[in-house]
């Protein structure tokens, strides 16, 4: 090996880093639940625990204060694979060790992957219905829709990341434009007063103001994603809307002889596939009010792969379907609706193998040590 | 020098040598022993008989007595009532709260303390905590009003007094729902009334129909649990009815329902002083229970005996004794003392899973629950290991530790247990055998192995600093048993851990979600991770790893209760008003210990050994 890179790589490897590493993320895990109380877990796990640096706000300014958990868990990945490199004794009475640090290996990657490739969404049914789209809970888009004459809907759908960035965005495939004028994360929307000027001039928003309010803490609230935005055709302004996702219905546009509806809702994913709600229950344990078991039953149809069938999702027990995972997560009016949280996670399974790798290490480890121990006393009682 | 304990190496040999261990087991055996017998009713009613009727009361077939006991846990904190210089068994006072409203009305049964909600009741603060019904009663209208201004608020922004009246409120109707369970309060001549209904079933169009029917359906619906099996109760627990029920539905079917007469008869019986027949309408509907619900029968006698003998009181009175019996025997000459002690922890351990065992047994679940079965498995994990290694190295560091553990998180059970009943049933996502024997398990296994290594490192500070004699072999027996400790722990908490991940993954969807209980188990597997690496690479010496043991215990207690206290996120089911205080006392009370050891001692200025394990 290089000679000038081995003894970085020792210091990479070192089991003072380890500790370093364990301390920081100790430290970081600590202030990072503390911090959910008052942000809630989903903001706080953004800022502590999915981030390289952890900003806080000094005299104004926001500052670096604190590695993130995507820094410190990188770090630990470089001080693991340098160990393996350079520092691991690879022999028999040691083979625990090699091991179980495998499986370390195996959970870290494994749970980076789940962050990049893993999605999650809920999908609400009421009983006797059908759906093949399941909706994100944070994450919303504008949807410009177009009510032509075909048979199939033409949808566009631009993400909130998008319309956070406001100004121009070109929509293809159409004969207009649109601008983002303005994006509220969560908008506090209100009538218009008699000396207000409302800054939309079609729509429902000619008769309402909005200003920017702090997104929303706790994880049982949802913002008011809302935009204004200005459509052009051929150059010229065809006028200024306010949609937001506070707005039941969607509003209208007509642009190039066609009409289109315009409305903020969450982020949608459809499936090849569609699942009807027969049943749910909601069981609860006699003469009290605690829930006993949440059930929801549902009948599978997939035109592509020819499966029709039904499925009974409870609790701790989802339906597992083409690299989905359906959930019992939640229900609503008077039981006649249940709601499935739906995960796809390509890397569901590296936790069960890092479990056994881990625990195999372990127990190889600890049993050496062990009977090492024992055998020692024995000799030492009977000398 | 070494310490005398340490000579006695070989364990017990001559007769003379078992004499302590014998009466100290003697002892304790009469101790238990004494608790199976039935206190005896001087009354002349057959209370023993009474409280071991079974009833439905929160989703579950138990006897009375545990309906007694909880619900006098929840109103005044205690398992009995004293009036006056009399002591009242649970039961009894059930008996007169369902039955003789007169007389528990004015028993001094409300535990008040808030300085605050006695203002708004009027009532001036005394030494005395406890307020009867009688006393409070003519506020009860404020009472309603200001809890239901109150329930507006978010449960954690509530201020002192809001948490207080929402909790006399719900204590109050408790205490009238139970008034209203048997028989609507204060209601006089109830068989005659009940024959009547019998006589008169077919006839619903008569004057009193209507005000009879208003009357039973108030009583089903007030009723605080359901004492009425009927012939399928046995398997289905949905076949329990209130008293209300029972009568409304006797009738529809024109029969005259024998059960909820029985009880009417024990209550006329019981207001007239009449025992004799009290206990005769007792064993008829004593008989009529065993025709048709032999096995819960059995069951509930069961658990009417688990209360009675109280084994996790007993053993904690039990465990004091061995810690006592193991500092004495540090300063005496032989090691016979330490010996006792050493089979007193054992016969105390033996009552301890006697314990543990019975209330699985009752529940049908694994060991660990809710919290409150969390802290009875930690000091019971805890004194398994500490008495494995009292077998090994024979010097009374076992003993101690098990001991103080084993009492303190009984007496944390103890105070766990006024939330209500401890066998609550499981909500819908916790009721899984599986997983709350496997994750549940293993976390708890974590918990108590990482108290037990601190508290094995704090016996070692307090020893090399205040010790007359302190040698090398009792410093790295400790260390080795801490290390060994940590080892064990390090592998059921990240077991326990990944394992709660992966039961998050079958019934959320994903795998981690740093939510605050799982943050809690992840430090204290990151911390015996730590303590490991230290230790092996050389880094920390002996002293030091005991003091990364030591600030172990401030994880631990941090997982176990403060995400408990945070309430929120996923896994707080129990959400806890106080404790805070002691978590806090607790945690400064190590850093303290950590601080003592921290602290340079002669010892510190002899070469250092640093050894590799």
């Amino acid at each position: 090996m290089n000679a000038r890179l081995r003894p970085i790589l020792i210091k990479l490897g070192s089991m003072r880093l380890t500790l370093v590493c364990l301390g920081f993320l100790m430290a970081l895990v600590f202030i990072g639940t503390i911090a959910q109380v008052p942000m809630g877990t989903y903001e706080a796990q953004k800022k502590f625990f999915n981030s390289f640096l952890v900003y806080g706000k000094i005299a104004g300014f926001s500052v670096p204060l604190y590695p993130g958990g995507l820094a410190i868990g990188s770090l630990m990945m470089v001080n693991l694979i340098s160990a393996y490199a350079l520092r691991f004794p690879y022999r028999r009475k040691q083979a625990g060790v090699v091991i179980l640090h495998l499986g370390l290996i195996v959970l870290f990657a494994g749970q980076f992957f789940t962050q990049l490739l893993s999605t999650e969404s809920q999908m609400p049914i009421e009983i006797g219905q059908s759906t093949n789209f399941s909706e994100s809970s944070r994450r919303m888009e504008l949807v410009i829709a177009g009510m032509s004459n075909s048979d199939h809907e033409d949808v566009t759908a631009i993400s909130e990341d998008a319309l956070a960035r406001e100004g121009k965005i070109a929509l293809p495939g159409k004969s207009f434009s649109i601008r983002v004028n303005k994006f509220f994360k969560n908008a506090d929307v209100r009538m218009a007063g008699p000396n207000e000027n409302p800054i939309a001039n079609r729509g429902v928003g000619l008769k309402i103001t909005a200003g920017d309010q702090p997104p929303v803490a706790t994880d049982d609230q949802n913002n008011n994603t809302s935009v204004y935005i200005e459509v052009f055709e051929g150059g010229q302004s065809l006028g200024v809307w306010f949609v937001s996702l506070g707005m039941g219905a969607p509003q209208s546009i007509f642009a190039g002889g066609n009409e289109y509806s315009i409305a903020i809702r969450p982020i949608r994913y459809y499936y090849p596939f569609t699942l009807k709600l027969k049943e749910f229950r909601h069981d609860i344990y006699p003469g009290t009010d605690i829930p006993k078991n949440f059930s929801s039953q549902v009948h599978l149809t997939d035109n592509e792969t020819n499966e029709s069938r039904d499925a009974l999702i409870y609790m701790n027990n989802p339906l597992r379907y083409r690299g989905h995972t359906f959930y019992q997560a939640s229900f609503g009016k008077n039981d006649t609706l249940s709601v499935l949280q739906v995960v796809k996670n390509p890397v569901w399974l590296t936790p069960y193998i890092s479990c056994v790798l881990v625990m195999l290490g372990m127990a190889i480890q600890f049993l050496t040590h062990l009977t090492g121990f024992l055998k020692r006393k024995n000799e030492n009682a009977s000398a | 020098m070494k310490t005398p304990a340490l000579k006695n190496k070989q364990g017990l040999g001559s007769p003379a040598e078992l004499k302590y261990p014998m009466i100290a087991i003697a002892l304790a055996f009469i101790y238990i022993a004494s608790g199976f017998i039935a206190p005896k009713d001087p009354s002349g009613f057959n209370l023993n008989g009474f409280s071991e009727l079974p009833v439905l009361h929160g989703g579950r077939v138990k006897p009375l007595d545990t309906v007694a006991r909880t619900s006098l846990l929840m109103l005044r904190g205690k398992q009995t009532l004293r009036i006056g210089e009399r002591r009242q068994s649970a039961s009894e006072w059930l008996l007169d709260a369902l039955y003789f409203p007169q007389r528990s009305d004015s028993a001094p049964l409300f535990e008040i303390d808030d300085p605050d909600v006695l203002g708004s009741l009027g009532i001036l603060q005394s030494s005395n905590r406890y307020y009867s019904f009688d006393a409070i009663s003519p506020s009860l209208t404020a009472v309603e009003q200001q809890a239901q201004m109150a329930d507006q608020v978010k449960p954690d922004q509530r201020s002192r007094f809001q948490r207080s009246i929402i909790k006399l409120q719900s204590r109050v109707m408790l205490y009238q729902k139970l008034q209203n369970t048997i028989q609507v309060m204060g209601e006089d001549h109830i068989v005659q009334n009940l024959r009547n209904l019998g006589l008169n079933a077919r006839d619903k169009t008569g004057p009193d129909a209507a005000h009879m029917l208003e009357h039973y359906q108030f009583l089903a619906m007030a009723a605080e649990f359901r004492p009425l099996p009927d012939q399928h109760a046995g398997s289905n627990q949905n076949n329990w009815s209130s008293v209300g029920q029972g009568i409304l539905n006797s009738i529809a079917a024109g029969k005259a329902n024998e059960m909820a007469l029985d009880y009417a008869v024990m209550g006329d019986a019981y207001r007239s002083g009449d025992s004799a027949a009290f206990n005769g309408a007792l064993s008829d509907l004593q008989n009529k229970m065993k025709g048709l619900i032999p096995e819960e029968l059995f069951r509930v006698k069961f658990e009417k005996g688990f209360n009675q003998v109280e084994p996790f009181y007993r053993a904690m009175a039990l465990y004091l004794c061995v810690f006592l019996l193991t500092l004495f025997s540090w300063f005496s000459p032989k090691g016979t003392l330490r010996s006792a002690a050493f089979y007193l922890i054992l016969f105390t351990f033996a009552v301890h899973t006697t314990g543990l065992a019975s209330r699985m047994v009752i529940q049908g679940r694994p060991p660990v629950t809710n919290l409150y079965s969390s802290a009875i498995f930690v000091g019971w994990m805890a004194v398994l290991l500490a008495a494995i290694l009292e077998r090994l190295y024979k010097n009374g560091m076992g003993n101690v530790v098990g001991s103080v553990i084993g009492f303190s998180t009984l007496i944390i059970a103890h105070h766990l247990a006024v939330e209500g009943d401890t066998l609550e049933m499981m909500r819908a996502v916790l009721d899984s055998n599986f997983w709350l024997a496997t994750h549940v398990v293993c976390i708890t296994i974590g918990y108590s192995s990482t108290f037990l290594a601190g508290f094995l490192a704090i016996v070692y500070i307090i020893r090399r600093r205040f010790s007359a004699v302190w040698d090398s072999e009792t410093a790295d027996s400790l260390e080795r048993m801490v290390y060994g400790i940590v080892c064990f722990s390090a592998f059921f908490s990240f077991l326990g851990t990944v394992l709660g991940g992966i039961w998050a993954d079958q019934s959320w969807g994903r795998f981690w979600g740093w939510d605050p209980k799982e943050n809690g188990a992840l430090m204290i597997v990151l911390w015996n991770a730590f303590i490991l690496h230290a230790r092996m690479g050389g880094i920390a010496d002996q002293k030091k790893t005991m003091l990364l043991a030591v600030f172990g215990n401030v994880i631990t207690a941090l997982s176990w209760f403060g995400v408990n206290m945070l309430g929120i996120g996923l896994h707080s089911y129990g959400f806890m008003d106080q404790a805070f205080v002691w978590l806090t006392a607790f945690s400064v009370s190590q850093i303290a210990i950590i601080a003592l050891g921290a602290w340079p001692d002669h010892y510190d200025l002899q070469p250092k050994t640093l050894r590799k394990i």
